[in-house]
């Protein structure tokens, strides 16, 4: 089966620091992917380099990204627009922010819903991609207020606000009208509930998924909660040093980790903590890479390291169903 | 209400504003040395002539009854007489304005339709580190580069080799130099400054062409500053361009002032000064008002 997306050996440098050492993803039709990993383990590199948007001191040394068999970072420019434009949506950590704050929020919508109307001759098998004009009349306002209903966005005054006007909750459903007004076949979430409060914060994973699940949309979601990520969806990948070192289905990577990081970000959660029992923060810090890391770069937090781990790159193994970087993956499995 | 109190307050602090204006230049043109008397009947004068002149002007009043009967005069809109020519202060102004307010516009107009594509382009064809230096460069010396200087070379240029130019062109041009260098300046950092926001990337995001991104996420967002700046350079050249009329010979607001400055001409001297820190605070009110139309952010604030 050819993946939606498939990353390969993507190495990313900012100046002398190095943001991905060599990550690999797939992600299948319709799938939801959790990317987790702590700060500084390279999510966010990986996510944008899904849409090419990195920042522009970031140089990508190798590695290839395909987003339904097309060459992403190698694309010309008319053909990533359509790319970005019809295949892919982003969502944001800073809501209010990704909103343009001199634009009101039905404006904006408009202003995407023309775009799409424009591009949408040329898109794709006639999926509802010419700004969802699909069989509702009623014109454009029309649209407007369907698009935010189904961010369950109600409110008549909703699309006459101005971004700043809103909560950091409504403002990031908007967002993800925005993002999902094309019919995308692929949406990249960098923590998007990062900033707002947990109540709010499941309301919005709500809009995200079943939005996502109707339009046959496959998510990858940054997150660093790694219990959250597993209740929501259908494979994990674990980041580590800018590498994914255990990916897998939720449950069996959460439930069963191979990898000594992911079993200890697994103990280290508050939500898998059985009540009395203490929770054990990784040891150590997570490194800084200034350029390929010598072997496995979890090698000096972890507890079963021998001597190959600290001079030898793992590559990935199979175990069970998960694919794992770690040169003991094998003896680790029958140990838990 | 908070409109009608945010409009009493604006009005206060302007008067204020001017009030504090009209002492100083008052002050300045009194404490400057040589008098109307001495500039007007020469070094050979008697004291008699002397003091006959200021009898008939009113100048051996003390200064705070002067003031008095000044500002007495300016509220009921009476800017005084020119004590060269005789004539009322604010018709000659007034006649001079449509001399001044060409030059303006022509200049604004360069600034705008020249310095915000400048600065637009500039910007988007920045790269961190290099790159750029060409156009920092222009663009300081633009705006460092002092209008009596150019426009002393542009006079050389064209008397010596007998170009025929019309009117406005040539002062408008120097003018606009300074308002092209700064307005494209502002305009840059401005729309880098749009740039970097999330809201920028969430559209490039979407596949929208930069021309679009431009043209609906960046320029209202970029405006603030460039309005502000715009405004000022117009409220500047409004109040006279001062040393470009007076190179250029052109009977606008600025050479008429500069002139009776050096003929210690109080009451013309007065209403210019005047003139000009009025349009100035006119001119900053509305660009609030402007910029808070464009951007709502502001708008809430005021």
């Amino acid at each position: 089966m050819s993946a939606l997306l498939e990353v390969d050996g993507l190495e990313v440098d900012y100046g002398t620091a190095r943001a991905l050492d060599g990550a690999d993803l797939r992600v299948a039709a319709g799938e939801a992917v959790g990317v987790v990993g702590e700060s500084g383990s390279g999510k966010s590199t990986l996510g944008a380099a899904i849409g090419r948007l990195l920042p522009r001191q970031a140089v990508v040394t190798a590695g290839t990204v395909r987003v339904a068999g097309e060459p992403v970072l190698d694309l010309p420019p008319a053909a990533l627009r359509r790319l970005r434009g019809q295949r892919l949506g982003f969502v944001f950590q800073d809501p209010i922010a990704s909103l343009d704050p001199t634009m009101r929020v039905g404006n904006q919508l408009k202003l995407v819903l023309r775009a799409q109307g424009r591009e949408g001759r040329e898109g794709r098998d006639g999926h509802d991609s010419g700004g969802g004009r699909g069989g509702r009349g009623g014109g454009i306002n029309a649209d407007v207020a369907f698009h935010l209903g189904r961010v369950k966005l109600d409110d008549p005054r909703v699309a006459t606000a101005y971004p700043h006007q809103l909560s950091g909750g409504m403002a990031q459903r908007v967002a993800i009208a925005l993002a999902m007004a094309a019919s995308p076949e692929l949406l990249v979430a960098d923590e998007p509930t990062a900033s707002l409060d947990s109540q709010v914060r499941e309301e919005v994973l709500n809009v995200v998924f079943s939005l996502a699940r109707e339009e046959g949309t496959s998510i990858v979601w940054l997150s660093h909660d790694l219990p959250a990520v597993a209740r929501r969806c259908d494979r994990v990948a674990v980041m580590y040093a800018g590498r994914v070192v255990e990916s897998g289905p939720a449950t069996e990577v959460l439930g069963n980790p191979v990898h000594p990081y992911t079993a200890a970000l697994a103990r280290s959660a508050p939500a898998a903590a059985t009540p009395g029992v203490r929770l054990e923060p990784v040891p150590g810090r997570p490194p800084v890479l200034t350029g390929p890391s010598a072997g496995c770069a979890f090698a000096p937090r972890c507890p079963f390291a021998e001597d190959r781990c600290t001079t030898e790159r793992p590559e990935p193994v199979r175990v069970g169903t998960q694919d794992v970087l770690c040169h003991r993956a094998a003896e680790l499995e029958v140990i838990a | 209400m908070r409109l009608l109190l945010w409009w009493a307050g604006r009005a206060l602090s302007s008067a204020v504003t001017l009030l504090g204006i009209s002492v100083l230049i008052f002050a300045a043109l009194r404490l400057m040395p040589g008098g109307f008397a001495e500039t007007i009947l020469g070094p050979f004068a008697t004291p008699e002539q002397k003091a006959e002149l200021a009898v008939r002007y009113g100048l051996d009043q003390s200064v705070f009854a002067q003031y008095g009967h000044w500002m007495a005069a300016v509220g009921t809109g009476d800017f005084g007489t020119s004590m060269i020519s005789g004539q009322p202060v604010a018709a000659e102004l007034w006649a001079r304005l449509p001399v001044t307010a060409q030059l303006t516009l022509l200049a604004v107009a360069a600034a705008v339709l020249a310095g915000v594509p400048l600065g637009v382009l500039t910007a988007l064809r920045a790269r961190p580190g290099g790159g750029g230096v060409a156009g920092r460069l222009l663009s300081g010396l633009g705006v460092s580069v002092p209008e009596f200087a150019l426009g002393s070379l542009v006079v050389f240029v064209v008397s010596r080799y007998g170009l025929q130019t019309s009117g406005y062109l040539l002062p408008a041009a120097v003018l606009s130099i300074f308002a092209i260098s700064a307005t494209a300046r502002t305009t840059r950092d401005a729309v880098l400054n749009v740039l970097v926001e999330p809201h920028v990337t969430a559209a490039v995001a979407r596949g929208e062409t930069p021309w679009f991104i431009v043209r609906h996420h960046i320029l209202r967002n970029a405006a603030g500053p460039v309005l502000t700046l715009t405004a000022t350079i117009t409220a500047y050249l409004l109040g006279g361009a001062l040393i470009v009329e007076y190179l250029f010979n052109l009977p606008g607001i600025g050479s008429y002032v500069v002139q009776a400055v050096g003929r210690r001409d109080y009451a013309v001297v007065q209403a210019g000064v005047l003139l000009a820190a009025t349009v100035f605070i006119v001119m900053n009110v509305l660009i609030d008002l402007l910029v808070g139309l464009v951007d709502p952010r502001l708008g809430r604030r005021a």
